[in-house]
């Protein structure tokens, strides 16, 4: 993709353009924190995730790592140096949940171009904000005016279409009820400026909860809030869906769900195939009994493919299997991957639970072979290798000996809890 | 599409180049406008368009996982044939053990006070380790380490025993 290979993604591009920011002075020394910054390279990082969304999910979960990783980078640089001595005091406060009521119409209203500006004009988006942006502060002193519009200059050529409207609502917003001049006011007519104002915000709001200043509008509040918890709620329900969630942050959750979507992908793909490869078969013994000849090709026990060509009754095993998964529990842990009719089964456990015998007799029952067993301690961990083979004719896929795998050892697991863990034998 | 153009039998070849080479830079032109509208499409979502995308697709995904097993399921119920193999199969690694003289023997060794270890080579047979593993259990032996490998029909086991 075009956009990709700007490199809107590479960590660099984005540290680039900060020190660009720091050093055109662009920034406002914030009171003593840096989350301005933050917020400013969490807008880059937003803008460029949705500037480079592709279908996939995992674009999300990088920028959203990325993000993570620039919030580190940050916290661990200060930057108060590199600011232009503070002419421009920057309320951060306001942008707490102000903003929030008009993101949904910002975004819708933004227009099309500037969801998605090409990439360099990025840069000059990032001196747009801190300059003209909502200062609320009395000790503004619009000496710097002059110096933002000079900044902001560059945006123009983006053919950006105003949005009074909106951001006249916004300047409702204001906390302290401050009037900006009006020159300042076109500044703001940019839908671009909007999203990085959305973004931000929502940033800021995550940064600055403890920083509530009475001065926000409590009328507002409430949707703010209510549109965040309603945010969160999504986070939560996805949460849900995943078998095994780790961490409860929203990074660890879009992680998480993007594995299980792959592995759901991967399950689906297997089970299309097996179900195949078992209608072959089933004509085939239909076409043995009719006709007494065997058809062609039926060798290995890999999938099917019906091909178009030729005779369409003919299955020819053209592709192979493969799949795999894991599956944790609370003490252990489970991985089966499955290639053509092998399956090598890993179990990892904490405790001393002692479930071999429970393991083999679900083998048997899952007509899987052992060909390979290694069984080893390591410290507190009993772990396990099962080298298996799927018996012919059997239609036994992954995700269900993962499954009940994991039933078998965690019921082995709470029946042994209770007394004595060792002696169970 | 192009293909009819290239069905031409002319022997002119440049001239098929020609219709291919159109075709082909109004095919990558067609191509790269649907994906450049479809990141743009995706650069206007915001964070929870994405998140209720993405549990809509994990229910569909996991419905579709479900049907299909049920499916299996139902076909797995019908058909009868696959008994017979196997047994195949386990006459074969009889013979297999015999012709390559594997004999089958137990061997116990003491290691360390409490340890043994304990070596086995028995016929393979469908359910063996689980009958070996009962045993052991019986005996009241916690296996520490295990390694299990088969070949020509024979099985190896051996554990380190206390």
């Amino acid at each position: 993709m075009n956009l990709q290979e700007s490199g809107c993604f590479d960590p660099q591009y984005s540290m680039t353009h900060w020190h660009a920011l720091m050093v055109m002075g662009g920034l406002p020394s914030p009171d003593g924190t840096t989350t301005q910054t933050h917020d400013i390279l969490e807008d880059n990082l937003n803008l460029s995730s949705y500037n480079h969304h592709q279908l996939e999910e995992e674009d999300a979960s990088t920028a959203v790592q990325m993000e993570i990783q620039q919030h580190h980078l940050l916290d661990t640089t200060t930057t108060n140096s590199h600011f232009i001595p503070p002419e421009l005091s920057y309320e951060q406060s306001n942008w707490d949940a102000a903003d929030h009521q008009s993101f949904n119409m910002l975004l819708s209203s933004s227009s099309p171009e500037a969801a998605y500006p090409p990439t360099p004009d990025l840069l000059n988006l990032f001196h747009l904000p801190p300059n003209c942006s909502f200062l609320p502060n009395s000790s503004i002193s619009f000496e710097s005016a002059s110096a933002s519009s000079v900044v902001c200059d560059p945006l123009f050529h983006l053919n950006l279409t105003p949005q009074p409207p909106v951001f006249r609502e916004l300047l409702q917003y204001l906390p302290h009820g401050y009037t900006l001049p009006a020159d300042e006011k076109e500044l703001y007519h940019d839908g671009d400026n909007g999203i990085l104002e959305f973004t931000r915000d929502i940033s800021m709001a995550a940064h600055a909860k403890g920083r509530d200043k009475a001065g926000k509008t409590t009328k507002h509040f409430a949707t703010e809030r209510e549109r965040r918890v309603h945010l969160n709620d999504k986070f939560q329900a996805l949460r849900k869906m995943v078998p095994s969630p780790t961490k409860n942050d929203r990074a660890s959750i879009v992680g998480d769900a993007i594995d299980y979507i792959k592995e759901l992908l991967r399950t689906v793909r297997e089970l299309k195939l097996v179900v195949e490869k078992k209608r072959c078969g089933q004509d085939r013994s239909k076409r043995l009994k009719t006709e007494e000849t065997a058809s062609a090709a039926d060798a290995g026990d890999g999938g099917c493919k019906l091909l178009g060509l030729g005779d369409p009754d003919q299955c020819y095993n053209t592709c192979l299997r493969s799949s795999w998964l894991q599956r944790k529990s609370k003490n252990s842990e489970v991985d089966v991957r499955l290639i053509d009719d092998e399956v090598t089964i890993k179990l990892v456990q904490r405790k001393n639970i002692n479930c071999l015998l429970f393991v083999s007799r679900l083998l048997d029952e899952l007509q899987l072979d052992l060909h390979h067993v290694a069984g080893g301690n390591i410290g507190d961990y009993y772990s396990f290798l099962f080298n298996t083979k799927i018996y012919e004719g059997s239609s036994v896929y992954a995700s269900a000996i993962a499954h009940k795998l994991i039933n078998v050892v965690d019921k082995q697991d709470a029946a042994a809890a209770p007394p004595t863990s060792s002696t169970c034998l | 599409m192009g293909r009819r153009k290239l069905e031409d039998d002319d022997d002119d070849n440049n001239n098929n180049k020609e219709f291919k080479s159109k075709n082909l830079q109004a095919e990558r032109r067609r191509r790269q406008k649907l994906s450049d509208r479809l990141l743009t499409l995706r650069s206007l979502m915001n964070k929870a368009t994405i998140i209720d995308d993405a549990i809509t697709y994990i229910q569909e995904l996991q419905k579709t996982s479900q049907v299909l097993s049920e499916q299996l399921l139902e076909m797995e119920g019908s058909s009868e044939e696959s008994v017979m193999p196997m047994k195949l199969e386990i006459d074969v690694a009889q013979h297999d053990m015999k012709k390559c003289g594997i004999k089958e023997e137990v061997k116990v060794s003491n290691i360390d006070g409490n340890k043994f270890l304990i070596k086995i080579i028995v016929e393979k047979k469908r359910g063996c380790f689980t009958q070996l593993i009962e045993a052991m259990n019986y005996l009241g032996f916690e296996l520490s380490e295990t390694n299990v490998t088969t070949f020509s029909g024979a099985m190896l086991f051996s554990s380190c025993v206390h």
